[in-house]
């Protein structure tokens, strides 16, 4: 009697581990994007193509030509990533990898991968995915909401700089955005390699898009593995909209948000206060 | 029949143990204590230089001193964890909050101890904004941002991990989460000693683990009611 | 670790089959014969002279009109200087040559995204100002080798040494260790789009040519679709010559760029480079694509050689995304020129530059870019024609020509190439002249395999035979004499062996 019981208690067992398996398994060869359906088998004979050489044949970011490029290539088995649209700590949707993989990363070796088929693109994020046990384990995080975009409004320009102040920005990104705040010079990523700040005056695009949307994701998910953190749970939609507005008008670009501010900066320059370290200090 | 009716009440135990069982109460609770030291050259620490945050310089009348290694007199060894690794029948996360400091631009304390499903509070005290960015690999790595007057941030880890912390604002500011399975630890303080208390008779596995020197491990028997000892030496390195 | 010794064993398997296979078309190819006597046709045409490039006609009318005998060399009279993967770009930007080329030098999708682009991947990092002051935009590309060459019915003395004794057909093999030139590449970016290339090229004996010398202005207005390039550059050919996969004499070039019917000399040919002003536009993935050249009417010769005539190019194409199958791309092409007939002379010999009395000529058609999963299908066609005033006739000389080139990627680094080639004259330049003189059939096999890939330099052992069958004319690689069989109705045939290592860094 106990031996059957024991039986049948094992025998459960394993079928529930065997069936968690099968399960993990086909999320692991496996990813999503729009009406595609991608597969690891096939993304690692594009990934041979066209990825060794920088992110290296086990995904670890040491590829042959690693040592020569600033910044480094991805280290997909540790499963830490910059542009997402889910919260800090998690992990990025098959979207965020896709968008990733299309748009590269400006000011870094790593190419838009346009010309490539949507199929070979969607291929190669199921293969990316395979390099660490994360994606098995706790799969990807769940998009935060982007509410609509309130109108860029002098106000809600200067409601931004004051955050810009209050939060602090300033102190990796300096008073005008320059990448050159006090804390720039220190700023090392998780590797600890030393990573400079986003220079707003530079102009060029975003590492993560180039959209006020995009940019909104950027410091409401943080770009994790590098000091950037996120502020979701210190800024509502509407402040982290100013701050979106307000960021635009540091960058040397003819947005509707520079456009507004130029036009009201003149007659009331004198009211605002430098941006900065706190009087006194 | 007896014996097979136990033993299938183990293995449903060791299958259910993810999801969290009650921990026995320990029978005849024994302790081990000990004596963490080093031999060899520990590294200096040198004064923190807080000039680019003159809010939290102004908090120390004095410089602080970096804490990477933390000794005491006769070679003890501060900031070590003592836990038992190995032969601990309880399992289960307390849910009392570790807490987690961040004043004058240090951690206190500079090694948080806490269990896997802990709670851990993180609050800033300072005139700062500060970002909390733990480096965890096995764990998830998250990096938030928290002004001064915000709430304390919450967190919990659910898989065992040493994880360095830091603050990408103030460089200089270092500490580490050690998040353990068991209820058995403890942190050395300046004096090098410690106490694992409540232990059931039994053999355990002790793990020491300091943040230069590494870990080190002791197997200890703890009869019933009889004090256990276990003393630790570790190899201090300059550099 | 990846699976590099699965590549190389199968390399080896596939090495083996390939000499094999080499080996039994060897055998096939020994078929001699002898053919009837009759005078060889001569080409005379004054433009064909002053060219004295690598053109078939003008090479041997020049060297009639000096009296000379043609040397019975197989170098291939045809321009066989060649594009390649240029690892100076990846070691720039850190990429492997796979990223860029389907096996180098073919592009793929992406590399012809970042060609288009200038050289430049578009992530502000392209400047020169951001590359390590080490670097030089500079590689090298030569290719050692072993090769056969064979051609039938060539016309040589009846007794060895004694030209009275009369001429004779005989089939004429050549055969040994050779080298090939090399071609100096350096192309990249003198600053954020502006692009430059200069591609010098080294010959033994034939010293130093200029392949390409160009400047190119890119995104013009900020536009992909404002691309302005200036000098020698090889036209935008969707199927490009100068990066063939294959480089045997007979299998290097594309019969139908270089084909002009018989006693016809007109001097152009649709793979060479050309000199002028082509402007590119691409949408932002290069899926769409087209360009517009002016140029000089003279094949890409400097100094001035010919007239006065100016030729057009346009080329248009669009690829789809076919989703699993890979991606397919279809194009058109036209080329419309003119060539002078009458140059005024001194003492007999015309003057360079001088060229009037201009007669047209075009070559247009289709093209297409397939992918079926790892198997790639290059289809070409071609309608070309000639003024009968070039051509020394009393009518315009038309032909058809059709192509299919298959590629067989067993691995990025293992790739097997096949080529169909026909040409058929629908209308002669002479009502008398036999319907089909000049058609020629051809087919290459052969294979490439780079046993290793990194980005600094690159290496692929290749090996390749190929057929052509020329009816009543020299095979236009200009293997075995060089000259026109005695009858106007056989069928030249001639065959190339290439065994070869070629190298890049």
């Amino acid at each position: 009697m106990s031996r059957i019981l024991w039986g049948a208690w094992a025998a459960g067992f394993g079928l529930l581990l065997s069936g968690v398996e099968v399960c993990a398994a086909q999320t692991q060869t496996e990813t999503h994007f729009g009406n595609l359906t991608g597969k690891a088998a096939a993304g690692k004979q594009e990934y041979r193509r066209y990825c060794v050489g920088c992110h290296g044949p086990a995904g670890d970011g040491n590829g042959e030509n690693a040592q020569w490029i600033d910044p480094k290539p991805r280290d997909f088995t540790a499963a830490v990533f910059k542009c997402r649209s889910t919260p800090t700590g998690t992990l990025p949707t098959d979207e965020d990898l896709y968008h990733s993989v299309s748009r590269g990363f400006v000011t870094t070796n790593m190419p838009p991968w346009v010309p490539l088929t949507r199929q070979a693109r969607v291929n190669l994020v199921a293969y990316i995915k395979t390099f660490s046990p994360k994606w098995q384990a706790q799969g990807p995080g769940t998009p935060i909401t982007v509410p609509p975009e309130t109108p860029a409004t002098p106000e809600s320009i200067l409601h931004g700089r004051e955050l810009f102040q209050k939060m602090e920005c300033w102190k990796c990104h300096g008073p005008a955005g320059h990448g050159d705040g006090p804390s720039a010079s220190t700023l090392t990523d998780s590797k600890d390699r030393p990573i400079p700040p986003y220079n707003f005056a530079s102009g060029s695009r975003f590492k993560c898009g180039e959209t006020n949307p995009d940019l909104y994701r950027i410091f409401m998910t943080g770009l994790d593995g590098t000091p950037m953190p996120s502020f979701a749970d210190q800024l509502q939609p509407a402040d982290a909209w100013d701050l979106v507005h307000f960021l635009r008008t540091l960058q040397p670009l003819p947005t509707p948000e520079a456009a507004v501010w130029h036009a009201w900066l003149p007659t009331h320059a004198g009211q605002l206060k430098p941006i900065g370290p706190p009087e006194g200090q | 029949m007896r014996t097979n009716l136990v033993s299938c009440l183990a293995l449903s135990a060791a299958a259910t143990a993810a999801i969290g069982a009650v921990s026995r109460p320990a029978t005849n609770p024994g302790t081990i204590t000990g004596h963490v030291t080093f031999t060899g050259t520990p590294p200096k620490m040198r004064p923190i230089d807080m000039a680019k945050e003159p809010s939290c310089a102004k908090q120390h009348s004095t410089p602080i001193m970096t804490e990477s290694v933390v000794t005491g007199p006769g070679n003890a060894l501060g900031n070590v964890v003592v836990y038992i690794s190995a032969g601990d029948q309880s399992a289960g996360a307390p849910t009392q909050a570790v807490r987690y400091d961040q004043k004058g631009c240090e951690y206190i304390p500079h090694v948080a101890v806490l269990q896997v499903g802990q709670p851990l509070e993180i609050y800033n005290d300072d005139q700062t904004s500060h970002n909390i960015h733990p480096l965890a690999k096995v764990n998830s790595e998250w990096n938030k941002s928290q002004p001064p007057g915000a709430p304390p941030i919450k967190a919990t880890y659910d898989k065992p991990e040493f994880i360095a912390v830091k603050c990408n604002v103030h460089p200089w500011m270092h500490g580490n989460f050690a998040v353990l399975t068991t209820p058995h630890h403890a942190l050395t303080g300046q004096d090098g000693t410690f106490a694992l208390e409540g232990l059931s008779p039994g053999k355990y596995t002790v793990t020491a683990w300091h943040e230069r020197f590494g870990t080190q491990t002791q197997e200890v028997t703890v009869e019933g009611g009889k004090p256990a000892t276990a003393d630790f030496v570790m190899k201090a390195t300059p550099y | 670790m990846i699976d590099w010794p699965v590549t190389r064993r199968s390399g080896y398997r596939w090495a083996r089959r390939s000499a094999l296979i080499l080996g039994g078309g060897l055998c096939a190819a020994l078929v001699p014969s002898v053919a009837a006597m009759t005078p060889a046709h001569g080409h005379e045409s004054a433009a064909a002279i002053l060219t004295g490039d690598r053109d078939r006609t003008g090479y041997e009318a020049y060297v009639v009109a000096r009296g000379g005998v043609l040397p019975v060399s197989t170098r291939s009279a045809l321009a066989a200087h060649k594009a390649a993967g240029i690892p100076a770009f990846a070691r720039k930007y850190g990429l492997p040559c796979s990223a860029c080329h389907t096996a180098w030098p073919e592009l793929n999708a992406f590399g012809q995204r970042f060609r288009d682009n200038g050289y430049q991947l578009g992530n502000d990092r392209d400047s020169p100002i951001w590359v390590n002051p080490s670097y030089i935009p500079f590689a090298v590309r030569t290719t050692p080798q072993w090769r056969l060459e064979r051609t039938t019915h060539q016309p040589v003395d009846a007794v060895p040494g004694d030209p009275a004794s009369g001429t004779v057909e005989r089939t004429i093999t050549q055969s040994g260790f050779d080298i090939s030139g090399a071609d100096l590449l350096m192309l990249g970016t003198l600053y954020k789009d502006i692009t430059f290339g200069f591609v010098p090229t080294v010959e033994d004996g034939e010293g130093v040519g200029i392949e390409a010398a160009f400047v190119r202005f890119d995104n013009l207005f900020r536009s992909p679709w404002a691309n302005l390039k200036f000098g020698k550059f090889e036209m935008d050919n969707m199927l490009s010559e100068k990066r063939s996969l294959m480089l045997s004499s007979n299998g290097t070039f594309y019969q139908s760029y270089h084909f002009v019917p018989v006693g016809d000399g007109t001097d152009f040919g649709l793979g060479d480079n050309q000199i002028g002003a082509e402007w590119l536009g691409h949408s932002a993935n290069s899926y769409t694509r087209f360009s517009l050249a002016v140029l000089g009417g003279t094949d890409g010769v400097p100094g001035l050689p010919s007239g006065k005539t100016y030729d057009g190019a346009v080329t248009l194409s669009q690829a789809f995304d076919a989703g699993r199958l890979g991606l397919q791309r279809v194009g058109a092409y036209a080329y419309a020129g003119r060539r002078p007939t009458v140059f005024e002379t001194t003492g007999g010999e015309p003057i360079g530059g001088t060229g009037t009395d201009n007669r047209s000529f075009y070559r247009v058609g289709v093209v297409g870019d397939f992918f079926i999963g790892n198997f790639e299908l290059l289809p070409l066609f071609m309608h070309g024609s000639d003024d009968k005033d070039l051509a020394g006739g009393s009518q315009d000389p038309t032909w058809n020509s059709g192509l299919l080139e298959l590629h067989y990627y067993i691995s990025p680094q293992l790739i097997l190439t096949q080529r169909s080639e026909i040409i058929r004259m629908s209308q002669q330049a002479l009502p008398a002249t036999s319907e089909n003189l000049g058609n020629i059939d051809a087919f290459t096999f052969g294979y490439r395999w780079y046993p290793i890939m990194f980005s600094r330099a690159g290496l692929a052992f290749l090996g390749e035979l190929s057929f052509t069958k020329t009816i009543g004319t020299v095979p236009l690689s200009g293997a075995g004499v060089g000259l026109d069989p005695l009858s106007p109705d056989t069928a030249v045939k001639s065959t190339s062996v290439l065994l070869a290592l070629d190298f890049d860094f």
